[in-house]
Formats: C-alpha cells, structure tokens, sequence
C-alpha cells in the first residue's frame, strides 16, 4: 500500500478536517459518473479504490467514521429487465469493453429505433468518436422524448465540458473574469431547465 | 506539428515558466545535436509538451543549466538537462513529423520550397526511421489512410480526424512505455490529443481551404445549400466544432488525472485546463478574451 497521505495528497499529520476535504475533492474527480463511457473507467474505478483505501486507512486510527460516500459499481446497466436480446447482447459487450463486437451487431441490426440510436451514440462515444456520438443520442432523444436515459446521457455530454471548464485548477487561479460568469450562470441555468427546474426564472 | 498545444502565460509562475522554456531549449539543443542546426527551425510547442509529459512521469528529479547557443549567442538561457530520454525522443517525433509534412506539402503545392525543404530533412529521417521502425511504419500508415479519406472527401468529422488521432497516439506512447501501467492512459492522451489537433486545425483552414477548393472536412459534411462565404461556413459550424473540442479536452484531461505524475504537474495543468481551452475559443473566435499571440 502507497502512503496514505501522498495518495489523498495531503502533508502527514494532517488533521481530520483535512483529510475529508481531501477524500471529499478526489472522489469528486474519480467518481464513476466521471468515467462513465470512458475507456479508462476501470483505472479510474482503481485509482478510487486507492483512494478508498488511503482514506479507511487514516480513518481507522481516528476515532470517528462515518462517511456517506461509498460503495459504487462500475457497472452501466444491469443486464435484466430489457425484452430485446440484441440490445441486451450489445449492452453486454459494451460493458465488458468489446466496443468492435457491439458496433459489429448494431451494424447488421435493421431496425433503427431510438434504442438503436442511443446504443449506436454509445459505442461512438466509446470510440473517441463525439461528433458522431452526440448526432446519434440526440436522434434517440428526438425519436423518444419521454426516455430519462437517453435525455441524461445527452446532458451529460454537455455537463462534461461545463464540469471541464469549471474544474478545480481553473478556479485555484481565480481568474474568473465577468464574462465567465455570465456563461456559468447561463449553462446552470439551461441545464435547471433541462431537469425540469429554473435558476433564473425570467429567461 | 502545429505549435497549437501552449501554455497560458499569464497564469504560469514565474518559476513554471522558466522550466517551460527549459524544456524548450533542451528539445531545441538536442535537435541541434542530433540532427543539425537547420533542422532547429522546425521547432513546435507541442514538442515541448511531449517532452514536458513524458519527463514528468519520471522520478528523476529536474536538473538546469545556463548555457549559451546559436540562435540566441549574447545571453545565457536555462536548458533542461536531466531525462535525457524524454527530451531526445520529443526531438526526434519533431523532426520526423516535420519531415512527413514537408513531403506532404511538396506533393500538392508546386512551389519548390517544401520539396527542398523535405530534402533537407531527409538523411535526419531517416536515421529516425532506422530507430523507430515500428513506430514510423504505423506514423506512415496512418498518413496514408489521411491521404486516402482526402482523396475520397470524407465528410464525417470523426472517420476524418481518425487517422491522425491514431498517429498522435502512437507519438505519445513514448519507447518503454508500452507494457507499462501508463500505457492506456498515454493511448487515450494522444488519440483525443491528435483529435483535437486535427478538428482545430480544420476549422483554422476553413478559409484557405474555400479559397482554394481543397478539401475540408467541414466543408464537406455540410449538405445545405453552398453558402457563399467563408464567414457564414465559420458561424454555422461553430458550435458543434466548439463542442467536439471542448468534450475531447475534457477526455484529455480526465485521462491525465490519473497518470502518476511526479513532477511538473501545474505547467501540465495550465496546459490542459487553461491554454488549449484558450486556443480553442481563440481560433473559434469565442469568449471574453481574443488576445493577441506572443511568443512565450
């Protein structure tokens, strides 16, 4: 086991306060739905588990616990409940990471739905391919509006490059500018919309 | 290489700053050394970076020198002079790939420049290819298939951008590093990395490549009505081009955060988070800032 501490990145010796703040800021950075559609899930699902460990580790030789962070599955779906076996197969191989497999079945599959569509964006998305990747979930969305898994996926794809421009190091230079805000402000605000909410109410 | 993978100055200290330039004049050096003094001139940022990155998951500590050269001979300068490695394959792939785009240019342009150029670069590469095989045969395939999806006028941003994103992520995965625990990572680095070259690039091209007809991966996958000029083709892909950029930083990134880095972590960050993110909005022509560019 490496260091605790060089693991959550913190002086030894830090205090409690510390250490969660620490373990708080990494399981942020490293949580599966970072990860998730990514192909470098599982090292990520690693690194967490380091941290998990690191943390259970400081934690143990204090007196108080209980933290409510814990516990994820990298799994995406579970593979029952869907009627449609070919679906199901593709989701199969999606999970364990045979991305050729599944475009290959989705590709000789004739039926083009909005579950075809989405599975389809998922596998571009896999393949680095994001262009492709977004034009397909959107078609699946358009085709099923009411399916909450397709809309979150195409909000997710958003989400990343407002949670990529918001990161921690950029706001660590505090160099926020007026403009900045004003667009933080409106991608919050679209996305309240898009979950049925509103952060500002007159636009 | 194309010099768009920089640092955000103003936001580098002073200290992060000078080991940038360190590494800079190393790669600069070591060109020199190994493979001429005209050779120097092709110098990019993105070579930098790579010896940048790939010095940095090496625990040997970071060692300067002041010394003097030939293109700055009046005042001393920090050269990075330890990882060796790193620094001298970041020349090489410097030199290589700059090679491959002057044959590249020689082919469609009739000036005589490039071909003149590409002979200058020749004996360099191919002492290169002597020490890469492998990794050269896979930079030249991928070439190739650009070549084939030019010829063909692809008009899938992503089938396009394929090629090189494959060739940068051969780039990146530095000799030792392919059986290692690094290996995915640095894949995954340099295919979202080469991605993001390649569709910046494009999008930059949008008006040279109108002017003169050639192809243009966004031109090509627009079917509307032909729009008439450059700046309504510019306006109408923005957005998406915005988004395909931003979402391949963002992968970049996320696949850096787990990378073991035992040095340089901040100038890498200002790179990643802050000046390919400027160089986004600065060639898309978006957000508060259109600064003008210096050189670092």
């Amino acid at each position: 086991m490496r260091n605790p501490y060089e693991v959550l990145g913190i002086k030894e010796g830090a205090s409690e306060e510390e250490i969660k703040r620490a373990y708080r800021e990494l399981v942020k950075k490293y949580h599966p739905d970072q990860y998730r559609d990514n192909p470098l899930a599982k090292l990520a699902e690693e690194k967490l588990a380091e941290i998990n460990e690191a943390y259970d580790y400081l934690m143990k030789n204090r007196s108080s616990s209980g933290n409510g962070y814990r516990s994820y599955s990298g799994s995406q779906w579970d593979n029952t409940a869907n009627s449609n076996n070919i679906f199901n197969e593709v989701k199969r191989n999606i999970n364990i990471g045979n991305i050729k497999e599944a475009e290959d079945i989705l590709n000789r599959h004739n039926v083009r739905n909005a579950e075809w569509y989405y599975l389809k964006g998922i596998v571009f998305l896999r393949k680095g391919w994001y262009d492709e990747a977004f034009s397909h979930i959107q078609t699946a969305v358009n085709m099923d509006p009411g399916n909450p898994e397709y809309r979150s996926t195409l909000q997710k794809l958003n989400m990343t490059n407002v949670h990529y421009r918001y990161n921690p190091y950029r706001t660590r230079t505090h160099n926020s500018d007026l403009c900045d805000i004003c667009t933080f402000l409106w991608c919050t605000d679209c996305f309240c919309e898009c979950l049925g909410g509103d952060f500002i109410s007159c636009c | 290489m194309f010099g768009y993978i920089i640092p955000e100055k103003q936001e580098l200290r002073i200290r992060e700053y000078e080991i940038f330039r360190s590494y800079y004049c190393a790669v600069c050096k070591s060109i020199g050394k190994r493979h001429g003094i005209f050779q120097r001139m092709s110098l990019s940022y993105d070579a930098t970076f790579l010896a940048l990155l790939i010095s940095s998951l090496s625990g040997e500590p970071g060692k300067v020198k002041r010394e003097r050269c030939i293109i700055h001979p009046f005042r001393k300068r920090n050269v990075f002079i330890a990882d060796t490695m790193a620094i001298d394959y970041a020349s090489d792939m410097n030199v290589i790939l700059t090679y491959y785009n002057l044959l590249d240019k020689a082919n469609d342009e009739k000036s005589v420049l490039p071909k003149g150029a590409a002979l200058l670069f020749r004996k360099a590469a191919e002492k290169i290819r002597m020490e890469y095989p492998e990794k050269c045969g896979i930079i030249e395939k991928n070439l190739n298939d650009l070549l084939k999806i030019e010829m063909a006028g692809c008009p899938s941003m992503d089938e396009a951008a394929e090629p090189f994103a494959r060739l940068m992520e051969e780039v990146l995965l530095f000799p030792g590093s392919e059986n290692g625990k690094n290996a995915e990572i640095l894949r995954w680095i340099g295919y979202n990395l080469g991605k993001w070259i390649y569709i910046i690039d494009a999008y930059d091209d949008l008006e040279k490549d109108f002017r003169k007809n050639s192809y243009n991966p966004l031109i090509c996958s627009y079917n509307g009505n032909n729009k008439g000029s450059v700046a309504e083709y510019k306006d109408y892909f923005r957005e998406r081009v915005a988004f395909n950029l931003t979402y391949t930083l963002s992968e970049i990134a996320k696949a850096f955060e787990l990378l073991d880095i035992k040095k340089n972590k901040p100038i890498i960050e200002n790179i990643i988070y802050l000046g390919m993110l400027r160089k986004t909005e600065q060639i898309l022509e978006i957000g508060s800032c259109s600064k003008i560019e210096e050189s670092l």
